[in-house]
């Protein structure tokens, strides 16, 4: 199982990345450029939206605590499979 | 890096797609590996997952964010470095719609594939010219992390570059993310170098490089 250093430093960059992805971004204006390449160009994005967590928020939270959120969500969902995935492997051997 | 919906015409998706698929069915087959070493894929994948929401924005409109994919090559080797990139990618696509599904096979071309073996190879080839020692395990994983975010860029560039989606062309778009990931990657380079040579004394079992190295000319 994941070692408790490595969830704890995994945790720590979940609780600050709103400061790099949500406070900081805002303050400069930061958009994906690749976003920012497609409006100017008019491309659309897809028009079907599959997730409610698209660009790593939760309906109706803030964006910083729904950034930390969905940080923790795919924290969890890639656990999830890993283990999911060692468990495979180590029964098929 | 992470390449939306909307840029890729259907011969590039396309492409991109096979050229991934393939290259999952050749991992998958090739993945022989201790039950220590695949327990590190989660803990890579999380980490790396978490890692790569830390952006740091670039007053201009821009930002850099660590990528991963030359260190998860250095750590778990070129196909288990993928799967564990590739885990990240497919999450942040179906999940937080952070890259497009029409590009899926692209991002995972150039962040699992490209990256992962750019920087496998350059650190191989570090370590086994200089001696696997720290010095020459902090150069090659910088090394490896520096011109392996910088091809993924320039392959970035060339896909987005050839899709006629896309109004500009291959001679725009290849310096442009070429040039941007040249000297961001630095960055990139550092973190690698870092967090390699934390590591390499504490998971010993990990280290491929040295374990393959090894492995290999004992066989």
């Amino acid at each position: 199982m994941i070692g408790r250093r490595a969830l704890l430093v995994i945790i720590l960059l979940v609780l600050i990345s709103p400061l790099f992805g949500v406070v900081l971004a805002d303050m400069v204006g930061y958009h994906e450029p690749l976003d920012v390449a497609a409006e100017k160009l008019g491309l659309k994005e897809a028009s079907i939206e599959w997730t409610p967590f698209s660009d790593y928020s939760i309906p109706g939270l803030p964006s910083t605590i729904g950034y930390i959120i969905a940080g923790l969500i795919g924290v969890g969902i890639l656990l999830g499979i890993g283990y999911l995935l060692v468990k495979v492997v180590a029964e098929k051997k | 890096m992470h390449i939306p919906d909307g840029f890729l015409d259907p011969v590039t998706i396309a492409i991109t797609y096979m050229a991934f698929i393939a290259y999952l069915v050749v991992a998958l087959t090739r993945i022989k590996v201790s039950r220590e070493k695949i327990a590190l894929v989660p803990v890579l994948a999380a980490g790396i997952f978490a890692a790569q929401m830390l952006n740091w924005p670039i007053p201009g409109g821009t930002s850099l964010h660590f990528v991963g994919g030359a260190l998860a090559g250095i750590l778990l080797g070129p196909f288990l470095g993928f799967l564990t990139l590739f885990l990240v990618l497919f999450i942040q696509c179906l999940v937080f719609h952070d890259g497009g599904i029409t590009a899926l096979g692209a991002n995972v071309l150039n962040m699992a594939v490209i990256d992962v073996l750019v920087g496998y190879g350059i650190y191989k080839l570090v370590t086994s010219t200089l001696g696997d020692n720290r010095k020459s395990r902090l150069i090659g994983a910088f090394l490896g992390g520096w011109i392996g975010i910088t091809l993924a860029g320039i392959a970035c560039g060339l896909e987005i570059g050839f899709s006629p989606s896309f109004p500009y062309g291959v001679l725009i778009t290849v310096p442009v993310m070429g040039i941007w990931h040249l000297i961001l990657g630095v960055v990139e380079g550092v973190i690698t170098a870092l967090v390699v040579d934390y590591l390499y004394p504490r998971l010993p079992q990990l280290l491929l490089m040295q374990q393959s190295l090894s492995e290999g000319s004992q066989e």
